[in-house]
């Protein structure tokens, strides 16, 4: 598919939690500079359990994480995380500091950074996420959503790292903050040099954002292709608890109306049918 | 594998066989042994046998490992204010004088023995621990009829300390992936950490309290008054049954204690004379 | 006649904030009716719930000015527990709602409190965890399952002690699409059973073809309540308050937008392509 060297290699990835449970089999993925992927899949199926092994939090039980030239297995936490930065599921569970400015500040310190940079640093995450310099001061937890969901990704941002993962981003978040949020990490991607992976239930948001799909089930990976590939397998996507997008069905719907069975947005829907309709009016 | 109050147990495990009340019984009887056992190898040997119970249960042994820092820094704590904090005592037998400071071997003695008592108990109770979960308490406790409402209360301090650890996890892994890393670094570092992981864990719990009694009482739980008086089926309870094992086996740690307690005040057995260890320690340290 | 639910200039205000959380509330909810209510963020739809259920004011500090009763009685006449009972509430973050350590003790704990019987606890775990899939992760704690599956739990605990009224805060927002949609055919059921169902939610895909009515909470007040079908044919007012229809819906909008259709806005992927069909 590509032939540049892969960021991230992964290589028959398997994770046993402490308890016994196999939540990875055999994972092979590789990921390149540039991208922007969506990690989808029922409930249950590794997705997270996947990203925490990507940013060496878990080690493998077997298997190789390759992150550049490091082996997640030998390098330190410290490496690892200046390089693959992760957002958890629940934003509430990364936020512990008293103030917005020492939990952005958090991560630099901790990678020994002098206290000038630190301060570059937080400035710049905060600006990128659009945080407000009043709000440094305040307490993470007491505020809304949509800003603790930034603060969160902030504070990753201020490592730096090549390649982010956002753990369902959107979720709790109304169609505005989801947006915003979504062109936010878009903008990380095209503008900043920024590795993007999502993990997200939101088709929707999948379909308008993503353009590589990496599908899983039950510990495996089912379907690994560009996004309008992935969605038109019906039923790979049933199989692992999945549909499209809603204007997807509607234009598989109507499938021998002429709309093709990949649209993946309302745009492209609408001048689809811009087109039907203007060949129908003038034969 | 299962997660018990501390650690795992295998799905397959012989101690899946005996009912919770037993296991609380032997927690609460066998840690009263050391009690009035003098001799610090019989105590040894009391811990010795419970490791291997220990193993017989398919414990995961890994789990001890947090236990042994712990259990030498008491032992120093003890030997240090048994010996240097001991004082003067013109009575006792002076073994040496380090920087002004009298070593009596009366003190170090009982600073052995002490040490060699409380072992035992610290295993019962990590075996306890390491093979229960917080419904077999629960269980326990409601299998002799004690009030639902005592029961409860002390169901909910297992239930918030259990829940200060998965926040210790939770506060343990965001810091981890900013870059928090305490492998390799020195003891110091890591005790002045783990204060730093305190404060946000007291705020975590104030909102843990909070969202706890929301839940509890979106529930339909009431403490008191009258949703307090329904009368509840206990579930759990019908996963167990107090087999004719189980009652052996209370019979047998009856038993054992009952011996012990003769032995000890009829025969004056387990006492300090009577020990090896401590004549041999005289022997090479006087 | 008495409502089930009667709210009348109702207002809150959450000790120490500037404002009211919610603005003169008035609503009238009627026994096994379906209600959808959705609004941005910080609108104040956690908060409305918990005023329907009793959480407010029992177990918050503020003001509270106006009436809101169940049954008739006002919320704090009730003893404690005594509501919750009646009304079941499903929190929107699934680990704030746990009380247990393992699944099981967290599913019947809830059942417990109601005085059920053993058989009837029994039976209905059963159908539970069948229905949220739940039954090979009955021993585990809550806290060591992924996202969704938390969900599930706080969603099933809830469910087993099938209140006569029951509302959902956000009960999907981490499932997947096809676990969304088997928690709406349970939802549908409930109704069938003349159970009052009062679900906030985001994504909208599922909620529409069940709701019978709809709430827009905006601001603390209620911008707009109307039976489904009419809901959203205001939906340039929902667009204003940043509420995002489901595909199907906003592909019509946007060619009305483009005078290309003239009509109702279809509610579904089904009457949606019976449009297109009797358009083609
Ligand atoms: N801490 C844990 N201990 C043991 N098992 C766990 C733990 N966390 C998750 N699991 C199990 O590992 C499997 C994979 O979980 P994971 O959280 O990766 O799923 P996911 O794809 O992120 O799902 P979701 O969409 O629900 O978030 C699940 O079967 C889950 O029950
Ligand atoms: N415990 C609290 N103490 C003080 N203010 C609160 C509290 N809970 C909510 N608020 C405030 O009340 C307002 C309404 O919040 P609420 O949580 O009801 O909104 P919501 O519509 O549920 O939003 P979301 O979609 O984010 O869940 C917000 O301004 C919020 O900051
Ligand atoms: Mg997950
Ligand atoms: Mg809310």
């Amino acid at each position: 598919m590509n032939t540049q060297t892969p960021f991230i290699r992964v290589s028959n990835l398997n994770y046993q939690y402490p308890d016994g449970t196999h939540a990875l089999w055999d994972i092979n993925l590789e990921i390149y500079e540039g991208e922007f992927i969506a990690f989808i899949g029922q409930n249950g199926s590794g997705k997270t359990t996947l990203s925490k092994c990507l940013n060496g939090l878990f080690k493998p039980t077997s298997g190789d994480v390759i992150v550049e030239d490091l082996n997640s297995k030998t390098s330190s936490i410290v490496q690892m995380v200046r390089r693959v930065g992760y957002v958890f599921q629940n934003p509430d569970h990364q936020l512990f500091n008293n103030n917005c400015w020492d939990e952005i500040a958090y991560g630099p310190r901790n990678i020994q950074l002098p206290e000038e940079q630190v301060k570059e640093r937080v400035e710049e995450a905060a600006q990128v996420v659009g945080l407000p310099e009043r709000y440094f001061s305040e307490h993470p937890f007491f505020l809304s959503k949509g800003l603790r969901q930034r603060v969160a990704i902030a504070s990753i941002l201020a490592l730096r790292p090549k390649l982010i993962i956002v753990d369902e981003p959107t979720t709790g978040q109304d169609a505005r903050q989801s947006f915003e949020i979504m062109d936010f990490l878009k903008d990380l991607n095209e503008n900043h040099g920024h590795i993007i992976v999502i993990i997200t239930h939101d088709m929707p948001i999948v379909a308008a954002y993503a353009r590589r799909v990496v599908a899983m089930g039950q510990g495996r990976i089912l379907a690994d292709g560009p996004t309008a590939e992935v969605f038109k397998q019906t039923e790979l996507l049933a199989q692992t608890f999945l549909e499209p997008p809603q204007i997807t069905q509607l234009a598989q719907r109507v499938q021998d109306l002429g709309y093709d069975p990949g649209t993946l947005t309302v745009e492209s829907m609408v001048a689809q049918h811009i087109a039907l309709h203007a060949s129908q009016d003038n034969p | 594998m299962n997660k018990t109050l501390l650690g795992y147990v295998p799905k397959e495990s012989p101690i899946y066989f005996i009912h919770p009340f037993v296991k609380l019984y032997f927690l609460l009887v066998v840690s009263l042994f050391p009690m009035f056992i003098t001799q610090p190898e019989v105590n040894l040997f009391i811990m010795a046998v419970i490791l291997l119970l220990m193993i017989w249960s398919r414990v995961d042994l890994r789990i001890l490992r947090i236990y042994v820092p712990v259990a030498i820094a008491m032992g120093w704590i003890i030997l240090l204010s048994y010996t240097v904090l001991g004082g003067t005592h013109p009575e006792f037998e002076l073994l040496a004088k380090v920087l002004g400071i009298k070593i009596y071997w009366e003190r170090l003695r009982d600073g052995v023995v002490v040490y060699c008592r409380i072992l035992p108990m610290i295993a019962t109770m990590v075996f306890f621990l390491t093979t229960s979960r917080e419904r077999d308490v629960i269980v326990a406790m409601r299998s002799v009829r004690i009030p639902f409402v005592v029961t409860y209360v002390f169901a909910m301090a297992l239930r918030s300390s259990g829940m200060v650890l998965e926040d210790f996890q939770i506060v343990r892994q965001a810091e981890q992936a900013r870059g928090f890393d305490t492998t390799g670094k020195s003891l110091g570092y890591k005790i002045r950490k783990y204060v730093m992981y305190m404060i946000p864990l007291f705020a975590l719990s104030l909102r843990r309290t909070e969202e706890f009694t929301n839940a509890l009482v979106a529930r339909g739980y009431a403490f008191t008054g009258e949703a307090a008086k329904v009368k509840r089926a206990d579930y759990i309870l019908t996963h167990y049954s107090f087999k004719l094992h189980d009652g052996i086996l209370v019979a047998l740690i009856s038993i054992l204690f009952i011996i012990i307690l003769t032995l000890r005040y009829g025969y004056n057995a387990f006492s300090l004379d009577s020990s090896l260890l401590i004549n041999w320690l005289y022997q090479i340290l006087r | 006649m008495v409502h089930l639910i009667e709210i009348e200039n109702y207002s809150w205000q959450y000790l120490n904030t500037p404002q009211e959380a919610l603005k003169n509330i008035n609503l009238k909810i009627e026994q096994g009716s379906f209600v959808g209510i959705i609004g941005p963020n910080g609108a104040g739809k956690t908060t409305l719930a918990y005023s329907m259920d009793g959480l407010i004011p029992g177990q918050y500090r503020g003001l509270k000015h106006g009436v809101v009763k169940i049954r008739g009685i006002e919320v704090e006449e009730y003893p404690r527990g005594r509501l919750q009972q009646m009304v079941g509430m499903v929190f929107s973050d699934p680990e704030a709602q746990f009380t247990a350590m393992t699944v099981e003790d967290e599913l019947v704990f809830g059942m417990e409190n109601l005085g059920m019987s053993l058989p009837e606890i029994r039976e209905r775990l059963e159908w539970v965890t069948e229905l949220t899939e739940l039954k090979h992760l009955l021993l585990k704690p809550p806290y060591e399952i992924s996202g969704g599956q938390k969900q599930r739990v706080a969603l099933a605990a809830v469910l087993a002690m099938t209140p006569e009224v029951l509302i959902l805060d956000e009960p999907t927002s981490m499932l997947d699409p096809v676990s969304r949609k088997r928690v709406f055919e349970v939802l549908q059921k409930l109704k069938q059973s003349q159970n009052t169902v009062i679900v906030i939610e985001h994504s909208l895909e599922n909620l529409i073809p069940l709701a019978d009515r709809m709430i827009l909470l905006a601001d603390g007040e209620i911008a707009l309540d109307a039976e489904t079908g009419e809901f959203f044919q205001r939906l340039d007012l929902l667009l204003e308050k940043g509420i995002s229809p489901p595909g199907a819906m906003r592909f019509f909008y946007e060619l009305t937008q483009k005078n290309l259709y003239h009509g109702r806005l279809p509610l579904t992927v089904d009457e949606a392509a019976a449009l297109l069909r009797g358009a083609a």
